[in-house]
């Protein structure tokens, strides 16, 4: 027992060492000339344009909200979909409820002004 | 296909509740010219929800499942046990919760009218949590307790925070979120752990591993289900707020609209005992012996820390916090007190099951009148009620037969429901946690006799307050709450009678984990 804790001590040393080395390796032998051009966002990014405390829309919400309603509906209807022709009837019953309660949601939100961008 | 009959006579009362709560969120999209009908709605939807219910218990008693799992081509006798069980003792909570419910409706429609803007979704959230405490009374699969759970938690979160332009009630609502959705994760984790020993998610399932450890799917972790039941504990002890699971209670029991907090001092508590009843008492109760400490230590607390920290409010509805959570601790008391005989025979789960129908009533009738004071004064603060006795007679002695109903004084139900579950303690085994329970009983009158000292010799400075007009609702559930509160104390036979014979329903679970 004691042993395989003595292990697992030697393979975190290893593992924090090994790391440590090459970093400090390359800071003792790499040139040190930074420049703007060396500094930059590079690959992926893209330069800031401003300041990124503004205020953002939060009616947004509304719409990620109503979004994932419909992915989730999605979620159950595949393996629904998956098992139909060994289902009873009463699946496809308690299918059509479960459609219809979420398009009452869909309708009242769309009745309540959700889905309007004011 | 047995399954459409199952499911539409004997979980009637929550399909009656769901096309109720979907009536009541789209009225005014359908309905154009009468407006603010969603309360009349909502109570008529309880009202049927309350006869189903009641029709279910006496024409069909005896256990039923709902939802059981029979794959396709599943041959007969391998369909898994009901996810939902509809039986006496469901039909018991059900009618508690429905019939709580409806007092709340009644007793805070005025106070909601004139506060929020959004009628049909407040009284649909009602009925949704009333569906999630329904859901809870039968739950016996933990993927409809952590449903049925989490569903009561996130309508109770709402209802907290529904007066979105009053600071506290978005703090009171933002506490509530965070210690639930800690402890919820908590549960779940612990649930995780049950499934991975027993391959099931089947409470039955799982309790013919707690009795027999050779039924387990991986053999020799048996004793992992002793943590993983405490973290399921800790999920139930959340809803029912008892002490170290408590923190959350004051803050939003002060700071969400009065009805809603008259609400969540009994229906959460109430559904988050019959879970724990079910899942402890009635099918865990071969482990008794691991679990009775932790709960026993959970019940002390509650009692101790609820009735002290009750002493310094100034704030009357965070006073009925504390005394909730208090309350909370002597039903526990009745939960650990296994084995216990008291008056008339009843057991210890019947003396827990009579505590809680008499708390309800009791506690709703006084939520009644804080509603009603706050309506009139602005204020649940303690000098609101300066001069009640001479602003409204009834209010201010109905308020006092309710607080010793808490108290426990006799000839009112909250002395025979004390009595019930200490004798219980006493006989179960538990002596010095009923010696506790009745030292803190009597440390209970104090901050109950501070309101009454205001109602009755608070003298006004600013001269002398009109008196308040108490509305029809209000008188309504006021009365009721007081009519109950005296018969269960003067006429408790019947209402014993039921209890035993709930608890007993339950039971055969408990002598078949007793034989071994």
């Amino acid at each position: 027992m004691v042993d395989n804790w003595g292990f697992i001590a030697v393979l975190t040393l290893v593992a924090f060492t090994v790391p440590l080395i090459g970093l400090a390796l390359s800071w003792l032998l790499r040139p040190h000339r930074p420049g703007p051009i060396k500094q930059t966002t590079y690959e992926c990014g893209l330069e800031t344009i401003g300041d990124s405390w503004v205020q953002f829309k939060v009616q947004y919400y509304l719409y990620a909200l109503i979004f994932v309603l419909f992915d989730v509906e999605t979620v159950f209807l595949y393996p629904w979909a998956v098992a139909f022709l060994g289902l009873p009837l009463f699946a496809l019953v308690e299918m059509v409820i479960f459609l219809g309660i979420l398009a009452i949601g869909l309708i009242y939100a769309w009745r309540k002004g959700a889905l309007e961008w004011v | 296909m047995p399954h459409i009959p199952s499911i539409l006579t004997h979980f009637s009362p929550e399909l009656i509740l769901v096309v109720g709560m979907l009536l009541v969120l789209t009225y005014d999209l359908w309905v154009r010219g009468r407006e603010g009908l969603q309360a009349n709605l909502a109570i008529i939807t309880t009202v049927l929800a309350l006869v189903a219910t009641l029709v279910l218990w006496v024409t069909m008693p005896g256990s039923h499942p709902v939802f059981e799992a029979c794959g396709p081509g599943a041959k007969a006798g391998t369909c898994r046990p009901g996810a939902f069980i509809s039986d006496d003792f469901t039909h018991f909570f059900r009618v508690l919760g429905l019939l709580g419910t409806l007092l709340v409706l009644i007793s805070g429609q005025t106070y909601m009218r004139g506060r929020t803007a959004f009628k049909g979704e407040f009284y649909a959230l009602v009925l949704s949590a009333v569906l999630a405490m329904n859901l809870m009374a039968g739950a016996n699969d933990l993927i409809v307790i952590a449903l049925a759970i989490e569903f009561l938690s996130i309508t109770s979160y709402i209802l907290t925070a529904f007066l979105r332009h009053d600071g506290l009630s978005i703090e009171g609502g933002l506490k509530y979120f965070l210690y639930g959705s800690i402890t919820s994760a908590a549960m779940l984790f612990g649930m995780s752990y049950l499934l991975g020993i027993g391959g099931s998610t089947s409470v039955p399932a799982l309790a013919a591993i707690a009795r027999n450890p050779e039924l387990a799917q991986v053999q020799g972790y048996a004793n992992i289900m002793l943590p993983a039941l405490a973290l399921v504990l800790a999920g139930i002890a959340f809803k029912i707020a008892l002490v170290p699971f408590h923190q959350w209670s004051p803050d939003a029991y002060q700071a969400a609209p009065t009805p809603v907090t008259a609400f969540l001092s009994v229906g959460p508590k109430a559904a988050g005992f019959a879970v724990l009843i079910r899942l402890f008492v009635g099918s865990f109760s071969s482990l008794s012996a691991s679990w009775l400490g932790t709960m026993g230590l959970l019940c002390l607390l509650s009692m101790v820390v609820g009735n002290v920290a009750a002493l310094t409010q100034g704030n009357v509805k965070r006073m009925m916090a504390y005394s909730s959570i208090a309350q909370a601790g002597y039903m526990l008391l009745g939960v650990v007190s296994l084995g216990g005989k008291t008056l008339m025979g009843l057991d210890s789960v019947g003396a827990v099951l009579f505590f809680i129908l008499t708390y309800v009533f009791t506690n709703l009738g006084a939520f009644a009148v804080i509603i009603a004071v706050e309506q009139a004064t602005g204020s649940a603060e303690l000098g609101a009620y300066r001069g009640l006795m001479r602003r409204s007679p009834l209010l201010a002695v109905s308020l006092v037969v309710f607080f010793l109903s808490l108290v426990g004084v006799p000839p009112l139900a909250g002395f025979v429901a004390k009595f019930a579950v200490f004798g219980a303690a006493v006989t179960g085994g538990q002596v010095p946690l009923a010696v506790v329970g009745v030292l803190t009983g009597v440390v209970s009158v104090v901050y109950y006799f501070g309101v009454v000292r205001e109602m009755f010799f608070g003298a006004s400075e600013e001269g002398q307050p009109g008196p308040i007009r108490v509305g029809m609702g209000t008188t309504f559930v006021v009365l009721v709450a007081l009519l109950m509160t005296l018969v269960v104390g003067l006429w408790p036979e019947p209402f014993i009678t039921l209890a035993n014979n709930v608890a007993h329903s339950i039971a055969p679970a408990l002598q078949a984990a007793g034989g071994h």
